[in-house]
Parts: structure tokens; C-alpha cells; sequence
């Protein structure tokens, strides 16, 4: 894949659910690799349902969408597994296994995809130590804080060293510290040449990082560039 | 931090705990039963027919009882014309390869034991005897030919033992077809209980299936758990099933022995009937790892 190719393209795209309303109506992007967006909009507004859409959870309901430069309206389960497997996805309420504890939880993608047990042992070991949970290997996510229950999540997300990383909300519950400290990481994968979308409410982080954002309102998609912030949300709060 | 205290790794999919887990099991060990018990039945049977086939097959014997008349010389003459047409008939069966009917001299010396020297055959009704030499390959139906000889002369007619072990065998080959419906049956049912109990499982962990699948896994990677978990199901449930049939094998063939008359006492098992007996916990784990291996494969393609 060239420098400028695009991690995603969205043509036309729109999603619903069963047979109600649209939610997300002519979607238009193009991910560029390399690029780090936020992704913006009310509650209810469609941020879970455009990543779900881009970590193929769910397909669009019309138009086009290639990741990876597949278009996946012609991909087969076996393909889809394969491009999956390239993404890491952070979710807003972490979906870790319940009955597996935090080693295993970690370990998952890897095993998905059939890698060797003791190279499994080593990575997930390192990046457990890294987020300083190795500690908690042994314990099952319901013994474990918030704060905890979501770097295991992230440690999930990014020990396949995923090309793309979707988070939804990661620092929607943990406090200013440890959000900052998230928002290095992802800035730091980001650096190494993971591409980035991180949806989120807080304006702290918007504001801290000039990052363009991908804002969803009545519908729609639109793309701000850093500069803009400030007029968008004086339109919002009239 | 000591390596093997995470060295042991849990299944993604909780199966073990799944409450279909002991129904499954019993009604696996329920089937390898019952299956057991009718195929041990089969394979009997199967031993006792190759000995009957091997009883009626090569030759036959027909009989032409002589005619009763005052006229001796026409009595005579008349039971020839019967043997004759007999003879003619038994020709042009397929499968009959020779027909000889006993000359005087052959049946003087067959009666001679009984009756001793210096009997003038034409003084005595006896009966005339044909000798019918068969194909090996020959598949005869006996009732089928002892009607039609029956029909062709009024005096000729097929040896008893033989006509009444080809009823029997036929019977035999009855109850055998219906034995393999019985395992048809419930190899089918087995499988269906299987596939159903799956599918609640699919539905039940649907969740956890949705982040496997999100994570990359590949169908097949859930289908392996699945396949994986019904195998020990399979294996367990068929061990348990045979555990409590081979005392009720044992018990119905030493009832067989007991009968007199040697017909029944030939349905014995062979030491190869057994090893197929005993490998039933392992039909029944592939029939179990097969049929939720590809119920999980053909209900996934129906989620994304
Ligand atoms: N699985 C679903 N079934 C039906 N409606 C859904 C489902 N998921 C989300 N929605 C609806 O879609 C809209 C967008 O939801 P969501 O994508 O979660 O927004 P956000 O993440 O921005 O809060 C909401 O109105 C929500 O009720
Ligand atoms: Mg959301």
C-alpha cells in the first residue's frame, strides 16, 4: 500500500438498524494511513455505529466501503477475519471476557490467529508489565477497577500491533491523569504509524491535541481541522 | 512471577458450563446403548446367516413321491414322466448348473441300508431322487422355486431343511433391515439433539462469539471449540453407554446358548464383532465433533 492510500473509504455510506430511521445517512471518508482523527457528535449521534462499521461489526445498509483497500461488499467471512485482524478496536464498555482473566483476555487476539504459546507468553507479559498491570494477570476483570478493566482493554487493543486503532470513549471513565497518560500511547502508536480514531466527549482532550475531528450531527459527517474548534461549538451551543 | 501459574490457558468459550452439557452426555450414552445392543444383534445375526447361506448353497435335493395307481407299471411310468418334467423344469433355472436324477442302481444302494438286499424297487412306492448341483454364486430363492416346481409336476418337491432355512434366513435378513433402521435412527437423532443444543450454545455466547470475531477469529477457530467440547461429550457419553450394554450383550447371548437345536446358539459374536463394539465411544465422538463442527459453520455464516 502507497504513503497516500486510504486506510478506509466510505462512499454513500448509510447504516440503520432492523427497519428503523437512518442514523447515519451519505457517509464520505477517506482515511488517510498515518492520520490520527477524533471522532465528535452527541450522544446517540452514530460514533459507535461509524466504528463499528470501520472494525466490520457491522456492515452499512447502502453504499460502498473498502478498508484496507478491500472493498468489503465483495469479502468473503474469511477475508473479513483477515482484515480484522489488522485493527485494534478499544470499546466503549471494554467487552473484556468475563470468565478469563486479564493474561487471557490480552492474549486473545493473538491466539485468534494462531500464534505460538510461548511467543503469546512473552508479548502479552511485556505489554502487561508496560501498563503496569502485571500484578493482575491472574485476576478476572470483575475483581479489577475501571481504570484497569480499561488498560487491560487497551492492551488488548493494540497487542497485535494493529495498522488501525478505533477507540471508542477510552477516557470516558478514568481520570484526568490516566487520560493523559492513554492519550500518549495512542499518539505514540501513532508516531510508530498506526493509524488513529478515538471518539470521545471530553473537549479537554480536543483542545490539548490538535488532531482534525470527524463530527457527526443530524446525520452527517463533517471533517473540522483544529483551527475551526471554537466556532463549531459556539454553533452548537446556540 | 512464576510461568506456570498462567501456563494453563481457559477455553474462550465458557462450554463447560453450559447446562446442555448433561443432557447431551445422557442422551449420547442412551444411543451408544441401544445402538450397541442392536448392532452386537447385527453382527450376530450376520454370523448366523453366513453359516445358513453356506448350509443351502452348492446343492439340492428334489423329491418326486410316487403316484399311487393299482397299475403298477403305469403307477411307474407316470412318477417317471413327473421326474422328467421336473427334470426339464430344473434345467433352465439360472443358477442350476447340473441336474442328475438318481438312477435305480443309485437309489437301491441309497435304500439299501434300510431295507437290505434283494428289494425289487418296482414292487416298492419309494420316492425318486434328483440331485440339483447350483452355482456357487448362485442366488436361488427356495420359496420362489419350490412353488414353481410344485406347479410344473403335482409330485416334486424341494427338500425341507433346506426350504425352511431360506425362510428363516429370509426373516433374518427382515430383521436385520429393520435393526438397521434402528441405527439409522438413532445415529440421526443423536446428531439432531446435538445440533440443536449447539445452536443454544451459539446463541447463549453469541457475545463472546461477536468479540472472537471482532478480535479476527475465523469461524473455524469457534468451530474447533466446539467440535473440541462435543468430542469429550461424544467420547464420555459413548463410554458410559457401553459401560452398562456389554453386561446386557453378555446376558442375551448367553440366553442364546441356552436354547437347544443349535440354530441360534451359530449367532455368536467374533473376536472382530467385539473391537467394532468397543470402538462405538469413538464413532460417537466423531458423529458428535462432526455435527457441531459444521452446525457452527453453517450457523456463523448467518451472523456478520
Ligand atoms: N444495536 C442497535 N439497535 C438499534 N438501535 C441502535 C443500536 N445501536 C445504536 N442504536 C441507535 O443508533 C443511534 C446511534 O447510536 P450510537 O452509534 O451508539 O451513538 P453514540 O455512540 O454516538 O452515542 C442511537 O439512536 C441508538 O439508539
Ligand atoms: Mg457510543
Amino acid at each position: 500500500m502507497g504513503e497516500n492510500t486510504n486506510i478506509i473509504e466510505m462512499h454513500n455510506v448509510g447504516i440503520r438498524y432492523d427497519q428503523g430511521p437512518e442514523i447515519l445517512s451519505d457517509i464520505k471518508l477517506g482515511l488517510k494511513k498515518g492520520s490520527f482523527h477524533f471522532l465528535t457528535g452527541k450522544s446517540g449521534a452514530g460514533k459507535t455505529s461509524l466504528l463499528s462499521m470501520m472494525y466490520l461489526a457491522q456492515k452499512p445498509s447502502r453504499g460502498s466501503m473498502s478498508v484496507f483497500g478491500k472493498n468489503i461488499n465483495f469479502a468473503n467471512r474469511d477475508n473479513l477475519a483477515a482484515l480484522r485482524r489488522r485493527i485494534g478496536v478499544v470499546f466503549q464498555d471494554f467487552r473484556l471476557l468475563a470468565h478469563l482473566n486479564a493474561f487471557d483476555n490480552v492474549a486473545l487476539p493473538l491466539r485468534v490467529c494462531g500464534m505460538d504459546e510461548r511467543e503469546v507468553r512473552k508479548r502479552v507479559t511485556e505489554l502487561l508489565n508496560w501498563v503496569e498491570l502485571d500484578a493482575h494477570m491472574q485476576d478476572t476483570p470483575d475483581t479489577l477497577s475501571g481504570g484497569e478493566k480499561q488498560r487491560i482493554a487497551i492492551a488488548r487493543a493494540v497487542i497485535n500491533r494493529p495498522e488501525l486503532l478505533l477507540a471508542d470513549e477510552p477516557t470516558g471513565n478514568v481520570d484526568n491523569f490516566i487520560a493523559a497518560k492513554l492519550m500518549k500511547l495512542f499518539v505514540e502508536l501513532n508516531k510508530l504509524g498506526t493509524t488513529v480514531v478515538i471518539a470521545t466527549h471530553s473537549d479537554k482532550l480536543i483542545n490539548d491535541f490538535a488532531y482534525p475531528r470527524l463530527h457527526l450531527q443530524n446525520r452527517h459527517l463533517h471533517i473540522i481541522q483544529p483551527a475551526h474548534y471554537s466556532m463549531l461549538r459556539e454553533k452548537a451551543d446556540a | 512471577m512464576p510461568k506456570s501459574l498462567y501456563i494453563s490457558r481457559k477455553q474462550e468459550l465458557p462450554l463447560k458450563g453450559d447446562s446442555t452439557s448433561l443432557f447431551l452426555q445422557v442422551i449420547i450414552s442412551i444411543a451408544v446403548f441401544i445402538f450397541a445392543i442392536t448392532l452386537s444383534g447385527v453382527l450376530s445375526v450376520n454370523t448366523m446367516l453366513y453359516n445358513w447361506n453356506r448350509s443351502i448353497l452348492g446343492s439340492l435335493t428334489v423329491q418326486i413321491m410316487p403316484v399311487n395307481d393299482t397299475n403298477k407299471e403305469k403307477a411307474a411310468a407316470q412318477t417317471l414322466a413327473h421326474q422328467e418334467k421336473a427334470v426339464e423344469f430344473l434345467q433352465n433355472v439360472d443358477g442350476i448348473i447340473k441336474v442328475t436324477p438318481l438312477t435305480d442302481e443309485q437309489l437301491k444302494q441309497l435304500i439299501q441300508p434300510w431295507l437290505g438286499d434283494g428289494v425289487n424297487l418296482d414292487s416298492l412306492p419309494i420316492p425318486r431322487i434328483i440331485d440339483v448341483k447350483l452355482a456357487p454364486d448362485a442366488e436361488i430363492n427356495f420359496v420362489d422355486l419350490a412353488q414353481k416346481l410344485a406347479q410344473t409336476s403335482s409330485q416334486a418337491s424341494v427338500d425341507n431343511h433346506k426350504l425352511w432355512l431360506s425362510k428363516l434366513i429370509r426373516f433374518a435378513d427382515g430383521l436385520k433391515l429393520i435393526a438397521s433402521t434402528v441405527l439409522f435412527l438413532v445415529t440421526i437423532i443423536t446428531s439432531g439433539a446435538i445440533f440443536y443444543t449447539t445452536r443454544m450454545s451459539l446463541g447463549l455466547h453469541r457475545n463472546i462469539i461477536e468479540i472472537l470475531h471482532i478480535m479476527g477469529a475465523k469461524d473455524t477457530y469457534v468451530a474447533q471449540q466446539y467440535g473440541k467440547r462435543m468430542a469429550f461429550l461424544g467420547f464420555c457419553g459413548g463410554c458410559l453407554g457401553l459401560f452398562f450394554a456389554v453386561p446386557v450383550i453378555f446376558f442375551i447371548s448367553s440366553l442364546a446358548v441356552q436354547i437347544e437345536g443349535g440354530i441360534i446358539s451359530e449367532a455368536s459374536l467374533s473376536f472382530g464383532d467385539w473391537i467394532t463394539i468397543f470402538s462405538l465411544p469413538l464413532f460417537s465422538m466423531f458423529i458428535a465433533m462432526l455435527t457441531a463442527y459444521y452446525t457452527v459453520k453453517r450457523t456463523l455464516q448467518k451472523m456478520l
